[in-house]
């Protein structure tokens, strides 16, 4: 099934595209709420706000995942090995910010 | 100082919530509706319902999540939890990025849903009904995180 496919694709780089840019301290779109500013750099100040931008990192890359693999003519990989890596990787993810919640309490 | 929507954060966090209870009850409905079509139930047309309810939902409680961020992050977390109740904080950050990933896995089991025929392979029913649940218990998670930061003190006053 081609949209099943498609959004187990789309989910997977979702997830990385959500993970990377954060950890990895890439340039992202950033929201000062005081200064009423909009800036693209890797380095925030601690009331700026970067959710913004990398939550757009997350749904372009789920959204390009999304656009190649509908299009992509290549044959199909087993639907139980995309589920898993899928859901995996939003595992990864749950489990990396579960880990800073609890380091932080 | 103003921030951004800070005189409406009141009225936004009120259709955030009512949102947040759609999506959740929607969310819910396609995942039992999911795991119902792994054992042959004829389920298409509550999965497509549901589908798109989950979300249309969900989208929409994310976009006034988000015009209320700003805020939150002023008058909320700077002003009070960050000095009072900094555990607080970081559980607000982890329900932030709970519900960006379902998000992510509501939008795409509502796609995939929609399209599952009646004689679908048990391995795509079961995919679908795996994607579906673990949407719809992100979106409880971040649901009952953010009610209890929002009992703690709720954007919007003082």
């Amino acid at each position: 099934m081609r949209e099943l496919r498609t959004s187990l694709w789309s989910v997977s780089f979702f997830a990385l595209g959500y993970l990377l840019p954060g950890t990895l301290r890439f340039p992202t779109l950033t929201y000062d709420p005081v200064a009423r500013t909009v800036g693209f750099t890797a380095q925030v100040s601690s009331i700026a706000m970067r959710y913004y931008g990398d939550l757009l990192w997350a749904c372009a890359a789920g959204l390009c995942a999304a656009v190649v693999v509908w299009n992509s003519r290549r044959p199909p990989r087993p639907v139980g090995v995309l589920a898993g890596a899928a859901l995996s990787l939003v595992a990864l993810d749950v489990a990396f910010y579960l880990s800073r919640l609890l380091a932080g309490v | 100082m103003t921030v951004l929507f800070e005189g409406s954060a009141r009225v936004l966090l009120l259709v955030h919530a009512v949102l947040g209870f759609t999506a959740v009850f929607a969310t819910t409905h396609h995942a039992v509706s999911a795991f119902l079509a792994t054992i042959g139930r004829p389920v298409q047309r509550q999965l497509q319902r549901f589908g798109w309810m989950a979300s249309a939902s969900i989208v929409a409680q994310a976009l006034f999540g988000l015009l209320l961020y700003p805020a939150y992050r002023v008058r909320v977390r700077f002003a009070d939890l960050e000095r009072n109740a900094p555990a607080v904080v970081q559980l607000f950050d982890f329900k932030e990025h709970l519900s960006a990933l379902a998000l992510a896995l509501v939008v795409g089991a509502s796609f995939a849903g929609r399209a599952l025929p009646a004689d679908a392979p048990a391995a795509e029913s079961r995919a679908l009904a795996a994607l579906s649940g673990c949407g719809a218990a992100l979106v409880w998670a971040a649901a009952l995180i953010g009610l209890y930061v929002t009992a703690r003190h709720p954007v919007g006053t003082p």
